[in-house]
């Protein structure tokens, strides 16, 4: 009879125990998922919790105690408000690398993007090649042209071939003007796409690009001026012409 | 004679190389037309899909299920069979468009080699110095003759040349 008691007693003790483990995992969990919830919704938030990190707490050691005293709140407050304060620290922390991720996805998405953008261009200028020589291009090499040529036959002589050149951009920066402006379409290119990952503004990248292509026409203009200087000068010497 | 006209010969050779490049993709499926032993195979497999599709379409697949499915499955296989016949060729072409390419960058890296090498010493052509002043240094190099018209410089400037006209008539 004894023995049965005693077995119920310790079997009753041991389901109390169970309990009471189960109880504590409990709000180990709950708190836990605070804490969690904290990091996943992120810093704004975090002062705002940080405030309910105190009640569930304190309410949580209310619950759990069966006999509290306002002696062990205050160093439970204390406790709470240091690590919190400690939790906010964590969480400045946690807030750099949360942006570095933030900005490196926002980076990854630009990137995807501006691939996107390279593979719907390319069969477009696998289809239409470079782009095609508009009217200014054309006056400007013809004037290249005829500009070496006059050169050749009556200026040599007397100063260098390069001076009629500069002179004739100085007066294509003049003309320019009255020609019909052809708006070249921006191609995005691999160096373009590097350059924009790279933090390098869209604008100043266009600008830079609109420097290039002029400064490519000028260097285009010098290579036919000059070659067809030489031309010139080779078959007047052939032709025996030359009265230099 | 044959001094006089070395200008003449750098830019014949620039031409030459600039219209075969522009030439590449025809001489490349030139090649794999040659080269291609399955392109009868692959015609005639596409019009017995053509014609078992047209079957297709006149039997009904309620009254001659069978027959439907058989059909259906046996125009399934060809077209499995067609797209590994097409990707094949595909790669085949591609490989041959790959290796035209890499000749002829070979060709093109030899000549301009062996003509700078021909040319390092004496320039192409000669005209007087104080004609190109001041940038004669620059024009001359590499051979340091002054006036003289080096070999990079006369390259740099044919290949723009013969590029701008090779476009312009393209």
């Amino acid at each position: 009879m004894e023995a049965s008691e005693e077995a119920e007693s310790a079997a009753q003790q041991q389901n109390n125990a169970a309990q009471r483990r189960a109880e504590i995992r409990r709000r180990k969990l709950l708190l836990n998922s605070e804490q969690r919830m904290k990091k996943i919704v992120g810093f704004s938030q975090s002062d705002a919790d940080s405030a309910r990190v105190l009640e569930p707490r304190l309410q949580l050691d209310l619950d759990g105690m069966e006999a509290c005293s306002s002696k062990r709140l205050s160093p439970l407050l204390s406790e709470s408000l240091g690590s919190v304060s400690d939790e906010a620290a964590a969480d400045e922390r946690s807030v750099s690398p949360r942006r570095g991720l933030q900005k490196y996805l926002s980076r990854f998405d630009d990137a995807m993007k501006l691939r996107g953008q390279l593979s719907a261009e390319k069969p477009a200028q696998d289809s239409g090649g470079e782009e095609e020589l508009d009217s200014f291009c054309l006056f400007r090499l013809v004037c290249s042209v005829a500009l070496a040529v006059f050169v050749r036959i009556f200026v040599c002589q007397y100063l260098s071939i390069f001076a009629p050149f500069l002179t004739l951009e100085l007066g294509f920066m003049g003309l320019h003007k009255y020609f019909p402006k052809v708006e070249k379409k921006s191609q995005t290119t691999m160096l373009t796409a590097a350059l924009l990952l790279s933090g390098i503004p869209a604008e100043v990248i266009s600008r830079s690009m609109d420097t290039y292509r002029k400064m490519s026409d000028v260097f285009s203009d010098l290579c036919v001026y000059f070659f067809s200087f030489i031309t010139c000068h080779e078959l007047l010497l052939l032709f025996g012409c030359d009265a230099s | 004679m044959a001094a006089g006209f070395n200008w003449f010969l750098v830019l014949s050779s620039v031409f030459l190389c600039n219209l075969v490049k522009t030439l590449l993709p025809s001489i490349s499926s030139f090649l794999s037309k040659i080269f291609q032993k399955d392109a009868d195979q692959e015609m005639e497999m596409r019009t017995e899909i053509q014609n078992m599709k047209m079957e297709l379409s006149t039997v009904s697949m309620m009254d001659e299920f069978a027959r439907y499915a058989r059909l259906e499955r046996k125009i399934n296989k060809m077209t499995d069979q067609l797209k590994t016949l097409v990707k094949s060729r595909t790669a085949q072409q591609a490989k041959i468009k790959w290796i035209v390419n890499i000749v002829f960058y070979i060709l093109q890296a030899a000549l301009m080699i062996s003509l700078i090498l021909k040319y390092y010493a004496e320039p192409v052509t000669v005209v007087p110095s104080k004609w190109i002043a001041p940038l004669e240094r620059l024009v001359a190099f590499p051979s340091g003759i002054a006036g003289g018209v080096g070999i990079t410089c006369w390259l740099v400037v044919c290949n723009k040349v013969v590029a701008i006209i090779l476009h312009a008539v393209s």
